[in-house]
């Protein structure tokens, strides 16, 4: 007891403890006296529990006997016995894998129903399985579904309807009954669930909540105070790059459809060259009618920096129109470099031996008005598509300062459908200049007006518009007789009884050109005018039903490649178009082989780009197009192909002017009339656009065009030679056409990529 | 009993019959907790004072001595109770400041030691309280305090959320397999099946369904023979298994309700996400039954191995709990740490950890040999590195064994003959012991894999 005078040293869990055991053990009194001086150290338990009467009584039996008696044991609420019907319940024996068990992540739940029959349910199935057959899991699959898909209302009649596609009377009697069930039900769900937490807190202190989710902030790392701030930053940002994204997208399609205009430009000035317009007169005549539609929101705004540069570089070239493009075709080549960025080259080599060296990219810029205007300021990347589309461009010179302009906030209704077969809106480009001038008879002062076109003035007038050309007189010498067969047809028609046009409407009917012989000039001419027709109608019709939006139509455009829009609809159209032209010649043939080639072509472009409209309209393109591809080479077979065919071969190497069909048929009959293949053959392939572009665009060709314009050069110098292309790779006619597509396409493709990627 | 001159309510101390272990009858004194009333025959919720919790239950009016019983005394009670919020075994109501008729059902204030006023119910049938959710909805929200239990951990040692609701078992049994479970204590198990006389849980994969024919439909459904987790130890037919409490969510959640059955300071306020679960299964034929589990901290501030664990009832008082403690060491030791459970320990936690340490130092001080002569030694620290036991508990066990003595200027460790030859007996009976061979077991440094 005096050894308590000094105090004994902290325990010092460093230091080594000797082990003293039974008789060695020396001064027992000593100490357990000092043995105070070592902190007590707390139980961990609570105050209150540690003073509970069992564990006192039986930490004190432990210390005194050194082991647990059985009375002084804690007691517990004792659990029942064993339950006998255990081995019905869990049926069937589980043999011990020899290796550990290792569960797959994500492999546990077979989608099981979280609901579980009982016997109530099981009364209603047996009442049920009296009339039809219901299993028990598909009862549970059915109420589960049931329960999941109310939240806080029961789903309706209607919605479970959607919701489980069963049988109306099983569903009904299981909607019922489960209706009935869980109005009695006192959880709220059959399927009993631990109750959640409320975000607002009015849960935090119900003891029946559990698992409430940790907030947040614990969630992210302690040692960044400023973590909220960022992830909203980061929201933010990824805003705004899908904004961003949507804008690409829309620049995109803008570029596309530039590109698209470049080459229609390109091509009418190839057209016109072959036409030799070179007054402009030609040009002027076909633009007109094309002042009325309105197939675009806004007038076409170039980027002044843009056209400054392009003006100023060809000033030949920007008056085209009204002065002498002789030189056009040659002259154009450089200018395609314009629009041309270097990527262009390196992807093309093949049009890059035509090129001369680009110049430097133009900056890209991008701002609101970049979006809603159609301009050439980024131009550049994209690949020419042959579809020519932009109509638009058109309005801007015919009428000069009266241009039709749309109005921000005016809405305006799509052309009737009977005006429109008159005046082709949108996406046929092609179309459009098909219509434009024809060989043109009247049915009253029965008479050839030579090379002619109709529209429908704005107050609903029907108007001709007549081009002059050399040939004029020829033609007028032409016997109209030779147009009877198609012209009493078109009589018929209101809309047509004073003019035969091309654009007559029941051109549908192909029986007068079946029987139509081939053999004299006149009818020789017939057929091609026939032909254009027909292939007009078909296509122009419906493609205008279905383009009742410009913009759509400009957006779609590249995609379509000129082609018919497809659906349902326009594929009977198509096979009306083919069914004509069976009777015909073979560049009907080829409008649809083309066609089916766009589609194709479409499709390729579409699948890249990821938009859903554009994988629905790939849909329907792929449909259509095996339609068509059918239904084109069916006709050829019947009948048609020997004149197709014949024409085809004859005139294989002209028409092999990058698919010009127009061109193709027209070469056949150069000697008479030479105005006839230029009246309408520049406006086959070439569609919307305006004198006005034309003169710059003449001034900045783009890179399918220089084969194709070389090609057109030559075919309409009537150069028969085969070997017109100097891209070698094109050995056929069918290949020719698509050629420059397929380029474009690649061109699209690649585009389509780089714009994904940004 | 239930005299119509004597209204017996909540609060109110009485004693009453309950058989002890020796199938003995006593009167221990108890506190009336609930009332209810069933088919016109009235049922008291009580607690035996001194007694733990988990021996609470209703009784029928005929056990209730009520020559004796005591009126909860307001005046006098209130302010010293004040001091002592939830302080247990006392039960709020005693608390209460009762100013109307005693059996209104009227909300009444309780004054917490924070300064707030808390309302709660005064003690109503169970079954009420269920029907009237929106009131307890705003009586939640009304109370206006926004305190929410710490994040960290699995247990509650504040019992300033306790109320009657908790306070109360709620499930009568249980069935999980081939046995049957008397809850100890609340858990939040969906209230609608709180009411049902037994709740069948899937033996396997725990799910709780409310009838038997609910557990047949679903074992056709469920094909799992073991818990839901890798195997990362087994001998014989003992194995444990590993369940990640954030990729399996309605396995452990599973497992917390039904923990919380027998864990009085459990806490299943937040998810599972940052535990992992090991659970201790024996194989038989029908598969892996679940014995026993502890759940773990994926990483730990205070140096917890164990957040919660238990034995389940039926298996317990057969060494599996000393078996699931000395495999939570064992996964120390291979993380290389020192660890110990989570506090605060519950009456059988303490008992169990206490003979478990006990047990494991007097092995490692059993087998010391004295080399060249000497008397053998050892350190504290070495001890708590070869055990992974935390020094803490290694020096509250030496003190509890009555071993560490202070002589000649220092300290000793003594081993006096009855602890001896008490240790030998009790290893004698510990057949079940963790083969450290046998866990295949990688420690992941949670740290580094974002908080949980």
């Amino acid at each position: 007891m005096s050894k308590l005078s000094f105090r004994a040293r902290a325990l010092d869990a460093a230091k080594p403890l000797p082990i003293y055991r039974n008789g060695d053990i020396p001064d027992l009194n000593d100490c357990v006296s000092i043995n105070r001086a070592v902190p007590q150290m707390p139980t961990g338990m609570e105050k209150e529990e540690e003073l509970e009467h069992h564990l006192q009584r039986a930490i004190c039996a432990q210390q005194v006997f050194r082991e647990k008696k059985e009375s002084m044991v804690i007691p517990v609420p004792e659990a029942e016995g064993n339950i006998n019907y255990y081995d019905r319940l869990y049926k069937g024996d589980f043999r011990q894998p020899k290796q550990l068990i290792h569960i797959q992540p994500f492999g546990l739940d077979s989608e099981q129903p979280d609901y579980d029959m009982d016997s109530e349910d099981e009364t209603l199935l047996n009442r049920l399985n009296r009339k039809m057959e219901l299993k028990p899991l598909q009862f549970e699959i059915m109420v589960d579904r049931l329960e999941k898909a109310s939240a806080n209302q029961l789903v309706t009649l209607q919605e479970a309807k959607l919701l489980l596609n069963e049988d109306d009377y099983l569903l009904k009697s299981v909607y019922d009954y489960w209706v009935r069930k869980r109005k009695n039900c006192r959880g709220p769900s059959l399927i009993p669930q631990v109750k959640q937490e409320k975000r607002d807190g009015s849960t935090n202190n119900d003891a029946y909540v559990a698992f409430r989710r940790r907030t947040e902030k614990m969630q992210t790392r302690k040692n960044r105070k400023n973590d909220e701030a960022s992830y909203e930053k980061m929201l933010k940002l990824r805003r705004e790059f899908s904004r961003t994204v949507t804008i690409l997208e829309m620049i995109k399609k803008r570029e596309k459809s530039k590109r698209e205009l470049l080459h229609l430009t390109l091509e009418v000035v190839e057209k016109r060259y072959q036409l030799g317009d070179f007054s402009g007169d030609v040009l002027s005549e076909v633009s007109v009618p094309l002042a009325e539609k309105t197939v675009y929101p806004a007038p076409i705004c170039l980027p002044n920096g843009n056209r400054h540069k392009t003006e100023n570089k060809i000033k030949s070239h920007k008056s085209v129109p009204k002065h002498h493009p002789h030189n056009v075709t040659v002259k154009v080549e450089p200018h395609f470099d314009f629009v041309r960025p270097h990527k262009k080259y390196t992807r093309r080599p093949k049009l890059e031996t035509l090129r001369p060296p680009s110049r430097p990219e133009r900056p890209h810029t991008v701002n609101n008005a970049d979006i809603k205007q159609y301009d050439f300021h980024s131009s550049g990347e994209e690949d020419y598509l042959l579809s020519p589309s932009s109509e638009p461009d058109e309005e801007n010179d015919p009428d000069g300062a009266f241009v039709f302009r749309r109005r921000v906030g005016c809405s305006y209704l799509a052309p009737l459908s009977e005006q429109s077969s008159s005046s082709p809106v949108g996406l046929a480009g092609t179309n459009a200049m098909w219509q434009r001038n024809a060989l043109t008879a009247l049915s009253v002062p029965r008479r050839c007006v030579g090379v002619a076109r109709r529209r429908l003035g704005r107050g609903g007038r029907l108007l001709l518009d007549r081009s002059s050309a050399d040939l004029d007189r020829a033609l007028r010498h032409l016997d109209p007789g030779a147009f009877c067969p198609f012209v009493a047809p078109s009589d018929a028609f209101p809309l047509n009884t004073d003019t035969h046009m091309d654009t007559c409407t029941n051109a549908h009917d192909p029986a007068p050109f079946r029987t139509h012989p081939q053999r004299s000039l006149a009818q020789l001419l017939t057929d091609i005018q026939a032909c254009r027709w027909r292939y007009f109608q078909t296509r122009s019709l419906h493609q205008n039903q279905k383009e009742e939006s410009g913009k759509k139509a400009l957006q779609e455009d590249d995609r379509r490649g000129g082609g018919p829009i497809v659906t349902s609809s326009s594929r009977n159209a198509v096979l009306g178009g083919v069914q004509c032209s069976s009777s015909m010649t073979g560049c009907s043939l080829i409008v649809e082989n083309k066609l089916v080639f766009r589609n194709t072509a479409s499709l390729d472009t579409v699948s890249k780009t990821l938009d859903s409209a554009s994988a629905q309209f790939a849909a329907s393109a792929v449909v259509s197009t095996s339609n068509k591809e059918s239904k084109s080479h069916s006709p050829a077979v019947n009948g048609i192909l020997p004149n197709s065919g014949s024409r085809q071969t004859k005139f294989s190497s002209s028409g092999s002017s990058s698919a010009r069909l127009s061109g193709a048929s027209s070469k056949p009959l150069p000697a008479v009339p030479q105005s006839l293949p230029h009246g309408h053959g520049p406006l086959s392939s070439v569609s919307a656009v305006s004198p006005a572009h034309t003169h710059h665009n003449s001034a900045r060709p783009c890179a399918p065009s220089p084969p194709a314009l070389k090609l057109a050069t030559i075919a309409s110098s009537l150069d028969r030679v085969p070997k017109v292309t100097p891209a070698s790779a094109i050995d056929s006619i069918g290949r020719d056409k698509h050629e420059p597509e397929r380029l474009a396409l690649n061109g699209i493709a690649e585009t389509t990529v780089a714009m994904e990627v940004t | 009993m239930t005299d119509s001159s004597v209204e017996i309510v909540e609060g109110c101390r009485l004693p009453v019959l309950r058989k002890n272990q020796e199938n003995e009858d006593e009167w221990p004194l108890a506190e009336i907790l609930s009332v209810k009333d069933t088919l016109g025959r009235k049922l008291y919720y009580v607690h035996y004072v001194d007694f733990n919790k988990r021996l609470d239950e209703w009784v029928t009016p005929d056990r209730l001595d009520i020559k004796k019983l005591q009126f909860p005394k307001k005046e006098a009670k209130t302010p010293t109770k004040n001091g002592l919020p939830g302080s247990r075994p006392s039960s709020p109501d005693r608390d209460v400041v009762r100013e109307a008729t005693l059996d209104s059902f009227y909300p009444t204030y309780v004054h917490c030691t924070n300064g707030t006023t808390r309302r709660i119910l005064p003690s109503q049938p169970g079954r009420k309280r269920k029907n009237c959710g929106t009131d307890e909805d705003s009586q939640d929200s009304s109370d206006g305090i926004p305190s929410a239990p710490r994040m960290t951990g699995s247990l509650v040692s504040d019992r300033s959320h306790d109320d009657i609701v908790t306070r109360m078992k709620n499930i009568d049994c249980i069935e999980l397999g081939r046995h049957r479970l008397k809850p100890w204590y609340f858990s939040p198990y969906p209230q609608e099946l709180t009411s049902l006389p037994v709740l069948y849980l899937c033996e396997f994969c725990l799910k709780y369904l409310k009838s038997l024919k609910c557990l047949q439909r679903h074992l056709t459904k469920c094909n799992l023979r073991h818990p839901p987790g890798n195997e990362i130890y087994r001998k014989g037919t003992i194995s444990f298994f590993e369940i990640d409490g954030r990729k399996n969510k309605t396995y452990s959640q599973n497992l917390c309700l039904l923990a919380k059955c027998f864990l009085d300071h459990k806490t299943l306020y937040y998810d599972t996400d940052p535990f992992l679960f090991y659970v201790m299964t024996e194989y038989d034929s029908k598969g892996f039954h679940i014995v026993g589990y502890f759940s773990k901290e994926k990483e730990s501030t205070e140096d917890y191995n164990v957040a919660c664990i238990l034995t389940l009832p039926p298996y317990q008082r057969r060494g599996y709990g000393k078996l699931l403690i000395e495999f939570s060491y064992e996964l120390s030791k291979v993380e290389g740490k020192t660890g110990t459970p989570e506090k605060p320990l519950s009456d059988l936690g303490l008992l169990s950890y206490r003979s478990y340490w006990s047990q494991t130092i007097l092995e490692i001080l059993m087998e010391l040999k004295s080399d060249n002569g000497e008397r053998p030694q050892i350190t504290i620290n070495e001890i708590s590195e070869i055990t992974s036991v935390k020094k803490e508990d290694v020096i509250s066990t030496l003190q509890y064994l009555n071993l560490i003595n202070y002589y000649k200027g220092q300290y000793i460790l003594t081993l006096s003959e009855d602890i001896v030859e008490g240790h030998e007996r009790a290893m004698q009976k510990r057949h079940l012991r963790i083969d450290p061979k046998c866990l295949h077991f990688t420690p992941k440094d949670w740290s580094k894999r974002g908080k949980w």
